[in-house]
């Protein structure tokens, strides 16, 4: 199965969905993220790789503005979704969230019926005009979250009474319910056994038709597997970006060498 | 291995079958532990059963009032001189002219059963029935005034020594010294018992009637200091609950986290320390006397209980707030909530099994207060109930803790009885909400 993947011809001619030039990121006078500069492609996996506290988390929290609710941080630079800067002082933080959707690292199901979880996001955006769009918007999220057939029977059945697989897969499905434009995931595997591991990737990897989609691991296996773009971090700066098969077989940068060789992280 | 013995009790050091000795006092402390653990819940548990059982063995009797039971025959020509039924002129006729008519039967039914004690002159003999008979019987009649002229069954209350000798608290050697009863009214007592006309039935007047004078103890009530304790509970709960909760979302929330809202914080926590009593003075400077408020009115008693809770509550509240977990606020964001839906949707349901055991925590201990009602007047004599309109908040009114007070300084033991009597009605209310507490909790509990 992951063999499939890695044969598979790299991705060119995607136009970036998101670049970001000279992103500093600063938790009151620590200088956490250095000077990043990164096009994330769109219809593509991108993995950012690194050792614990190399930033990897905070410049994805910086791509749909979660960091906003930091006091302390502060986000300098020019970070473009389209060409349009989402720090931009017109830019609601709410709506650009609609577009950059995010799964975080432990399974966060909101404590309601697996319906209500996925259909939150399109309530709320006004994204239905009735029930049966709604249903129809829940039921296509689940199928593509692959868990559609686990749960179709218990749709008011807790979120929260899921397996650790299934509860992030819902909140995969919660992510994509509002038809988002990127997908970012942090350490969306770390909290799950190695078949709900399985299972997650291979979504992603379908997820990546429609979305342009970001994921932060520790796990180098993972990146190799799922992504196409890999990012390496190291100590706040971005030390090689490039295509996954490179990153991995023949990476530029010593540092990036000795990460993936197991000589440091 | 082969040290150890085949009993397997080996000496041998550092073996893990012999305790080592910091082991044995490790273990001996946390035994001590647990025994002051033990102690001071078996001498919690037993201080409250004394008190329970105090209240409840001086109380529980005022639910029963000794009453005599005869028929009345209300001659037309005493209470309707005019002879036409009018309530507005039968009025004109006082408690003395009724007191009349209730001495004229009363004495016929002495005569009738037969009922004669030595030394006992009709005059005392009467003197068994209440001095509220005569109110209680007019009440009767101005309520229907169509039984004029006809023999009625009344049930009158006996006075308060009379119901104390059989409830203990009079005897025949105490009547003999005592200038109020005679122990030949006690033997005339006695006679009406064992005839079955002087009962003792459920004193519905102890819960439904206002307070009485010094002299009539049978005939006070806890109806008046009920209704306002509702009517301050209502509204203490209709301003705490919305003012409190929403002033916890948004120091959690929304806040900024500076100086100015650190020295909110510090405040808030202290106005919980506050003594009740100062929140009476501020109300009696601040709701009377520059507001012009009635004093002695439920709203104000209720006005200075929300300053009095609302404290407790925000800290209650924000503390059920910080309690839900950051991931839920992130996912929320995450899928592009707004702050205020992400805080509606799902913090405040979260929260609302702990906000809602602060809220009635909060208005428990309001319930229970009395310093502050007692400065702004709430422990004066009320005699008339409040209205059962919106309106009646601005009447006067008492409520229980006060009357609980004000009975328990009275002179007649008999309102010592009472006294106990408000404390279990105080505490049944109490347990009311203890449990609304705990089923709303149930409810909105989640267990997913």
């Amino acid at each position: 199965m992951n063999n499939m993947r890695n044969v598979e011809p790299l991705v060119t001619a995607n136009t970036a969905k998101m670049t970001a030039r000279k992103v500093q990121v600063y938790y009151g006078t620590t200088h956490a993220i250095k000077d990043v500069d990164v096009d994330i492609l769109d219809k593509t996996v991108t993995a950012f790789i690194g050792p614990s506290g190399c930033g990897k988390s905070t410049f994805l929290r910086c791509l749909n503005r979660m960091n906003d609710t930091i006091a302390v941080c502060k986000v300098t630079g020019e970070l473009k979704l389209e060409a349009e800067d989402i720090y931009d002082p017109r830019v609601d933080p709410v709506q650009l969230r609609a577009k950059v959707g995010m799964v975080f690292q432990k399974p966060n199901p909101f404590p309601k019926s697996i319906y209500d979880n996925v259909a939150y996001g399109p309530k709320i955006h006004g994204l239905t005009r009735n029930k049966a769009e709604l249903d129809a918007i829940v039921e296509g999220c689940l199928k593509k979250a692959a868990l559609w057939n686990e749960v179709k029977d218990r749709l008011d059945a807790p979120g929260t009474g899921l397996s650790g697989g299934q509860q992030q897969r819902l909140c995969i499905a919660r992510a994509i319910a509002t038809n988002p434009e990127v997908l970012l995931m942090d350490e969306p595997c770390s909290a799950l056994d190695p078949i709900a591991t399985a299972q997650v990737e291979e979504l992603i990897d379908e997820l990546r038709s429609q979305f342009s989609v970001v994921i932060v691991t520790h796990s180098m296996q993972q990146a190799a597997r799922v992504s196409q773009k890999t990012a390496f971090f190291h100590l706040g700066n971005l030390v090689e970006y490039g295509e996954t098969a490179q990153i991995f077989t023949n990476p530029k940068d010593p540092r990036t060498e000795s990460y993936i060789s197991g000589r440091i992280g | 291995m082969t040290d150890i013995p085949a009993d397997g009790m080996a000496a041998r050091a550092g073996s893990i079958l012999v305790p080592s000795g910091l082991m044995k006092r490790r273990n001996a402390a946390e035994q001590r532990f647990r025994l002051y653990g033990v102690a001071s819940i078996a001498v919690s548990l037993a201080v409250l059963a004394i008190m329970l059982i105090t209240i409840f063995t001086d109380g529980l009797s005022s639910f029963r009032q000794s009453a005599i039971t005869f028929p009345v025959l209300l001659t037309a020509d005493a209470l309707d001189p005019d002879g036409n039924r009018d309530r507005a002129e039968m009025t004109d006729v006082t408690t003395i002219g009724y007191g009349k008519v209730i001495d004229a039967s009363f004495d016929a039914l002495l005569a009738v059963e037969g009922i004669t004690v030595e030394g006992l002159s009709e005059k005392d003999a009467r003197g068994i029935l209440s001095k509220e008979a005569a109110g209680q019987l007019r009440a009767r009649v101005l309520a229907d005034p169509s039984i004029v002229g006809t023999t009625i069954d009344m049930t009158l209350w006996t006075n308060a020594r009379i119901d104390g000798y059989f409830k203990g608290r009079v005897t025949m050697e105490t009547a003999e010294r005592d200038g109020n009863v005679s122990p030949e009214q006690l033997q005339l007592a006695d006679l009406l018992r064992d005839r079955g006309i002087l009962s003792q039935p459920f004193n519905w007047a102890f819960l439904t009637g206002s307070d009485a004078s010094d002299q009539r103890p049978e005939a006070a009530g806890l109806g008046i200091s009920i209704v306002g304790s509702i009517y301050m509970m209502i509204i203490v709960a209709l301003l705490c609950v919305p003012i409190g909760v929403a002033a916890s979302i948004y120091l959690e929330e929304f806040a900024p986290k500076n100086r100015w809202t650190d020295l909110i914080e510090v405040n808030i926590s202290n106005l919980a320390a506050v003594p009740s009593i100062v929140y009476g003075i501020l109300g009696l400077a601040v709701f009377i006397n520059f507001a012009g408020l009635p004093q002695s009115s439920s709203l104000v008693g209720a006005l200075v209980l929300t300053l009095m809770t609302l404290p407790t509550i925000i800290i209650a509240t924000r503390a059920a707030i910080r309690a839900v977990p950051p991931s839920i606020r992130d996912a929320a964001l995450g899928v592009g909530a707004s702050k205020m839906q992400t805080v509606f949707d799902h913090v405040l349901p979260l929260a609302m099994p702990g906000i809602l055991t602060g809220a009635i925590l909060g208005l428990a201990t309001a319930l229970g207060e009395t310093a502050p009602l007692l400065l702004i007047g709430m422990v004066a004599f009320v005699d008339n109930f409040p209205a059962a309109s919106v309106g009646g908040i601005l009447d006067p009114a008492t409520a229980l803790p006060v009357q609980v007070y004000g009975w328990a300084q009275r002179a007649d033991p008999a309102f010592i009885e009472r006294s106990s009597g408000a404390i279990i009605v105080l505490l049944f209310f109490l347990v009311i909400m203890n449990a609304v507490a705990i089923v709303l909790r149930r409810r909105f509990e989640r267990r997913w």
